[in-house]
């Protein structure tokens, strides 16, 4: 561990706010924070957050660099970016293994969401030579109409711990190119990664003779997170975590008329239909519902099976579930780890005594495992009679519920029935049931795939959700208008000045 | 009388980072201290009034119970 830790630059007490090389801004004064393993339980490094002084200095500073960032031209920016990513290339291997270690999930996920970062900044890089604004016919003789997109200014990114690197990636990336400055508040669960990543930028930035580009802010919701989200100097928040601290980001941003990019929570379904590939079907849901121990916003936590399979499914389902090696997410050939923190393991359990109250059946799984660890519990497969309260409500861990449907539309409703709205799939080997469940009487999801699962987007596709899983869209796609504003720009060439509606004024 | 550690003044994040048992203790009394992993940004007393905690004094009282009798096993 320990040199893992060296290469990535962690000591054994950090400071937490950051504007680049040689910019730690350091504050004893700042509270210090732990981070834990989450397979052991044991200290890692600690990470001295976060205070006022020091989130006044960052975000000076970052406010500072956004005047110069926005006049180097979005290709040259690219370049900056594009180095970013080569660094990422560099450090793949020990930063993905820092994630295993700090938040749990097994090391291919974990060195897989570095292979995020990259592909993002790769993304990004092309994007810089591609922001688009469309040209109109002016309705007026001799006018030019088109609209450009300008920078915001800085972009607060607050993510969650469940992706502690790829999120930062996917903001971090796209709003560079669109000429923002960023200032990253990570979860206080994986400071360690955050500060490994604000490393790597600092160098790259150094490198362009930068600063003030990627900013860190470690520090609690209710302190960092609060002056950031009531901050007029950060016209844009973009915040991945629950719908219920959605509400409050929302309205504080919204209250200042900033802007918002929210991905908030899941409650992902894969409907399994009589024509199905079940084999596909069976790997596909226990990708989703226990790979990064259900801990993902897209995880599967939902399977709307059709009567006529249903015994068969959920028999083969269990089989699976069984088979599933559970322990340190370090070691080759296990496919589940601990859970974040003790808190979560409380949260699940919690959640299964509602389960039994309302009516659901364990049928797999259910219990914590102590003997692996504090943290670590059983996948657990739930047989519901219905979609109770607690079925529409998100339990971030590997608990899945099996639901049975008799015809497609009763299917389609009950998937929509919860009041998410991120993820969505469908197995069916029926073009027709595919396409209705695509169409608008189909998933009311921002995701909505056939014959693969509800998680592992591809960085290319806008990423995000509908209804309490919040509208935003980040990542691929045109998503990069939203770190931009767009001006509509009206070019008068002739002697003349008539006005539009062809209206008549002191003429 | 022992004193009361949890007021409700406490900021989730706090008692979350403190006594992370306290998650499953309120959860029973249907107050969700964490969502989507991570804690909620709030004080206690403001998490209460939007969970319609009927006595929330009384809720206080009961938690700084549980988590002494914790401590105490």
């Amino acid at each position: 561990m320990k040199a893992l830790l060296e290469k990535l630059q962690i000591k054994e007490v950090n400071f937490g706010a950051c504007a680049g090389m040689d910019a730690w801004q350091e504050d004893s004064e700042g509270r210090e924070l732990i981070s834990y393993n989450p397979t052991d339980g044991k200290p890692i490094a600690k990470v001295i957050q976060a205070t006022e002084k020091t989130y006044e200095k960052v975000v000076s500073q970052a406010a500072e660099a956004f005047k110069t960032w926005r006049m180097l031209p979005a290709p040259k920016r690219g370049l900056v970016v594009r180095d970013l990513g080569q660094a990422l290339r560099d450090y793949k291997e020990p930063l993905g293994e820092l994630v295993t270690l700090e938040m749990g999930k097994i090391k291919a996920e974990g060195v897989g969401e570095v292979q995020e970062m990259i592909d993002i900044c790769d993304f990004a890089v092309g994007l810089s030579r591609q922001l688009y604004g469309l040209t109109m016919h002016s309705e007026r003789p001799q006018h030019t109409m088109y609209e450009q997109w300008h920078p915001l200014g800085i972009v607060g990114v607050i993510t969650a711990f469940n992706f502690p690197v790829a999120v930062w990636s996917w903001n971090a990336a796209i709003a560079a190119v669109c000429g923002d400055v960023t200032v990253w508040k990570p979860s206080s669960d994986t400071p360690l990664t955050a500060i490994s990543v604000q490393n790597i930028a600092n160098r790259v930035m150094a490198d362009h003779g930068l600063k003030g580009i990627f900013n860190l802010l470690v520090g609690f919701g209710s302190v960092v997170g609060e002056k950031m989200i009531n901050d007029k100097r950060i016209p844009l928040i973009s915040f991945t975590g629950s719908t219920k601290m959605g509400e409050r980001v929302a309205e504080a941003v919204a209250r200042r008329f900033g802007k918002t990019i929210l991905e908030l929570g899941g409650n992902n379904a894969v409907i399994v239909a009589e024509d199905a590939d079940l084999d596909m079907a069976i790997r596909t849901i226990l990708f989703g519902a226990v790979g990064t121990a259900g801990q993902r916003c897209t995880s599967t936590r939902r399977v709307i099976m059709h009567k006529s399979i249903a015994a068969d499914l959920t028999e083969r389902l269990v089989r699976a579930y069984q088979q599933v090696p559970i322990g340190n997410p370090l070691e080759e050939g296990i496919l589940m780890g601990p859970l974040v923190n003790v808190a979560a393991v409380e949260d699940m359990f919690a959640a299964l005594e509602k389960v039994k109250e309302q009516g659901g059946k364990v049928i797999y799984g259910g219990k914590p495992l102590p003997e692996k660890g504090k943290q670590f519990v059983e996948p657990t497969i739930v047989k519901m009679p219905s979609q109770t309260e607690i079925v529409h409500q998100e339990t971030f861990a590997p608990v899945l519920y099996l639901i049975e449907y008799d015809n497609l539309d009763e299917a389609i409703e009950l998937h929509n029935e919860v009041p998410q709205g991120l993820s969505s799939a469908i197995f069916t080997t029926n073009l027709l049931t595919a396409e209705k469940f695509l169409s608008h009487e189909g998933s009311d999801c921002g995701i909505a795939n056939v014959n693969i699962g509800t998680s592992g987007a591809e960085i290319g596709g806008a990423f995000g959700g509908e209804k309490e899983t919040g509208g935003g869209r980040e990542s691929g796609s045109d998503a990069w208008k939203g770190y931009m504003r767009r001006q509509t720009n009206t070019i008068n060439w002739s002697k003349e000045l008539p006005l539009a509606q062809g209206i008549k004024f002191a003429d | 009388m022992a004193k009361n550690n949890i007021t409700l003044e406490t900021t989730v994040e706090e008692l979350v980072e403190k006594y992370p048992k306290a998650v499953g203790f309120l959860a029973r009394h249907d107050v969700r201290c964490i969502r989507c992993g991570e804690p909620l940004w709030c004080t206690l007393g403001e998490l209460f009034r939007e969970d319609r905690v009927e006595n929330p004094q009384l809720l206080i009282v009961e938690l700084n119970k549980f988590l002494r009798k914790e401590k105490q096993t």
